[in-house]
């Protein structure tokens, strides 16, 4: 173990101490950091600002969309590939291609679609009757940074969910049929339940990413209009970088990383009840 | 059973007594490394001449994307041939430039020993992270600054270069893009009688073009000519910097200010402004008509910033707006002959437009020959005659900060079509602007960036329908006085 906590130090523990340490100070950048002891002011004031805290529920209603949505069109997806017989892989290939572009240039991507000049998106809309500008108001940009992140991550759960599926054995679905189990009854009792824990790791690889989310909102809409998009890690990016409040933005980057940690325990009492942790 | 060890494994002892002492090893370079000297690049030749004194050295210039620095960047040649010196030279967007340069200053290593000072964001709360160039200026041994600093636009000098004290100079002038009314000029003279008979007054852009007219051209364009274009006027009112730069000039005009004495504040800039007077009848009255303004904008207003102002602009999509005066050379190409610019409309009070300079400084973290180096890049940079060849560049073109140039016979005769140096056909509308008294200047405060973040946040909720006017200029208030009671948390 003493190696493992020798090559973890200089990687994760001595910096964790020393944004702990930052929390607790006012930071000083010029002629060199300095960190001045400030008690819990940061601390005081990470619970009480409206501002972190309306972020906090953008969040939340981020990670539940996002999740939610990539989840189920993932599990759909993978189920009609499993069905195709000619072409899987070609279909397959095709689209996964989303998952293998940086966030950013999804981001530029989005914004090009959506622009009311240029997009094509846009475009298509005013056809429709809608002359709303996408990033312009505050529940279609709102859903635009998700569709976004949906468009990109959902490929993953597809593969994921496929990999599952394709593990399902052919003995007990072909024992269900001949109980007379039929399409619905054969997904909802013997597919899903076959790949619960499968899902159940995507579910968790991508709640870890979706809490971090950043790029294509930054990219896109800058957390506006009216702050509707500007979700913590946007919030905190501002605090450090924009505001260089170093002190507060460890705190507000602390307590990201506690809702982590409940997040990512909660999957692996999950994983652990089915015995699927060792 | 005990299995056997192979002769050659190591043992833990061992393993953990080799990765300690690597450890340490890494941890005594890194500390030597950091305390000893720094690796600079930078060598002096005494008797190589004043201007090759330093031939042979390399120096890095960080600098915001804009088109002096593009111009500069594209041909470094006669810089080099003049001096021996390399420059490198790293252009970023403004915000990833102002992390870069406040991580830098914070190292003390110097990375970049020449710096794009935006006044606001590096200039403001990083004035003691640069030199006084007043030193280099007294320096015999060093070239003196082409015509003097007397040579820059006042406001300019005076915005750009200094930071509350009226002696200390800290960047020279080296860009100055100002918010100006850019028009079709085609469209305007097509609909100009119908126009007047309309609207019971002159359409034509000029001095005294006040702010209800400009909405009531817009209407009127927006009522009248959707055959020729969709919308009268687009604002850069996404949620950014640029939504409180739109907003700022109608501010000013209407006689509101974000703090008492906003020239001196704008001007010379402060470490402490006072109590925020946004919520006085004057601003309150500037944001209900903002407000208004853009409700009769291109819907798009919401998401664009100058470069998609800019760029719907360029493609047909407004008959006017307020944007840098250095899209000229994007109109110019896109819409040849058809714009044409003016000061920005007057309100109850004045006209106002906001300037967006910057000047070119020197980090303190630097040795005495590295800024010695520095400045003769920053001497050259801003000299006029590097001015007018970045005017003339194809790659960017020029923002010229200097009289000097602005008088050059070239440069006057460049002010009327057929331009080669397409920037200056704004020359009469900018230098009405930068006078004293129709000049923009926000506060040059070290918490800008988070007042700044508080106006544009404010603002976006306002025009959105969230919060009325009055309502959003009182949040505002409330939340800048909280900044500034807080201080510039990031200071020494």
């Amino acid at each position: 173990m003493a190696p493992g906590i020798l090559l973890l130090a200089p990687l994760s523990l001595l910096p964790f101490v020393f944004i702990v340490v930052m929390s607790l100070s006012r930071v000083h950048l010029l002629g060199g950091v300095r960190f001045d002891f400030a008690g819990l002011v940061n601390w005081a004031r990470v619970f009480t600002d409206p501002d972190v805290g309306m972020a906090w529920v953008r969040s939340f209603g981020y990670f539940v969309l996002t999740v939610g949505l990539e989840m189920g069109f993932g599990l759909v997806f993978a189920l009609c590939l499993w069905r195709l017989l000619r072409g899987r892989t070609t279909v397959l290939s095709l689209m996964l291609l989303p998952m293998f572009v940086a966030p950013v240039f999804v981001g530029l991507l989005g914004r090009f679609l959506t622009d009311s000049t240029f997009g094509l998106y846009a475009w298509v809309l005013r056809q429709l009757g809608v002359q709303t500008d996408v990033l312009g108001s505050q529940g279609s940009a709102f859903a635009a940074v998700v569709l976004m992140d949906v468009w990109e991550w959902t490929p993953l759960i597809t593969m994921i969910a496929l990999a599952g599926l394709s593990a399902v054995p052919e003995s007990v679905r072909e024992a269900a049929s001949l109980d007379g189990a039929g399409g619905w009854q054969m997904l909802r009792y013997v597919v899903l339940p076959s790949i619960s824990n499968v899902l159940l790791v995507a579910l968790l690889i991508r709640s870890m990413d979706a809490i971090r989310y950043f790029d294509i909102i930054w990219v896109t809409t800058n957390g506006g209009p009216a702050d509707a998009t500007k979700i913590v890690p946007v919030r905190l990016y501002e605090v450090a970088f924009r505001f260089f409040d170093l002190g507060y933005a460890a705190t507000i980057g602390l307590l990201m990383l506690a809702v982590s940690i409940v997040i990512a325990r909660a999957f692996v009492r999950l994983l652990d009840q089915k015995g699927l942790a060792r | 059973m005990i299995t056997p060890r192979p002769e050659n494994a190591v043992s833990r002892r061992r393993l953990l007594t080799g990765v300690a002492g690597g450890a340490a090893a890494l941890a005594a370079s890194s500390l030597l490394g950091g305390c000893g000297a720094r690796g600079s690049s930078v060598t002096r030749h005494p008797d190589a001449g004043m201007w090759r004194q330093y031939q042979g050295s390399t120096l890095n210039f960080i600098s915001e994307n804009t088109a002096p620095t593009a111009a500069i960047a594209a041909n470094t040649t006669p810089f080099t041939e003049l001096t021996g010196i390399n420059i490198n030279i790293v252009t970023l967007e403004l915000s990833a430039l102002v992390q870069k340069v406040a991580l830098d200053l914070a190292s003390g290593r110097s990375t970049y020993q020449l710096i794009y000072a935006d006044p606001y964001q590096v200039l403001a709360p990083y004035a003691r992270g640069l030199v006084d160039l007043r030193e280099l200026m007294a320096d015999p041994s060093l070239p003196q600054v082409p015509l003097g600093v007397g040579d820059f636009i006042p406001t300019h000098l005076e915005a750009a270069g200094k930071f509350v004290s009226p002696d200390e100079i800290y960047a020279l002038p080296y860009d100055c893009p100002t918010l100006i009314w850019q028009y079709r000029r085609d469209l305007f003279e097509k609909y100009a009688d119908q126009m007047s008979h309309d609207l019971g007054f002159d359409p034509m852009p000029s001095d005294a073009s006040t702010w209800d007219q400009y909405y009531a051209i817009a209407r009127w364009f927006n009522d009248n000519a959707t055959d020729d274009v969709p919308y009268g006027t687009g604002h850069q009112a996404k949620q950014h910097d640029s939504l409180m730069n739109d907003f700022s000039n109608v501010l000013w005009a209407y006689g509101g200010d974000y703090f008492d004495n906003g020239g001196q504040v704008g001007g010379l800039g402060t470490v402490d402004p006072g109590p925020c007077r946004l919520d006085s009848p004057a601003a309150i009255e500037a944001a209900n008509f903002y407000s208004r303004l853009l409700s009769i904008a291109h819907p798009a207003s919401l998401s664009w910033d100058w470069d998609g102002l800019g760029n719907a602009f360029a493609a047909g999509q407004l008959a006017m707006c307020p944007n840098w005066h250095e899209y000229a050379a994007s109109n110019e190409s896109k819409l040849p002959g058809k714009v044409d610019y003016a000061p920005l409309p007057r309100g109850p009070v004045r006209s106002a437009n906001m300037y967006g300079g910057t000047g070119l400084g020197i980090s303190a973290s630097t040795t005495a020959d590295e800024r010695r180096a520095a400045w003769l890049f920053a001497v050259w940079a801003t000299s006029p005659e590097i001015e007018l060849a970045n005017l003339k560049s194809k790659a960017g073109g020029g923002t010229p900060t200097r009289t000097s140039v602005y008088q050059m016979p070239e440069v006057v005769a460049a002010e009327h079509r057929p331009s080669s140096m397409p920037n200056i056909l704004t020359a009469a509308a900018v230098s009405k602007a930068w006078e004293p008294q129709n000049i923009g200047l926000r506060p040059k405060i070290p918490m800008w960036n988070e007042c700044d973040t508080a106006i544009f946040t404010q603002l976006s909720r306002m025009l959105l329908g969230d919060s009325k006017p009055d309502e959003a200029m009182r949040d505002t208030t409330a939340q800048i006085n909280r900044i500034v009671s807080r201080g510039w948390v990031a200071s020494s």
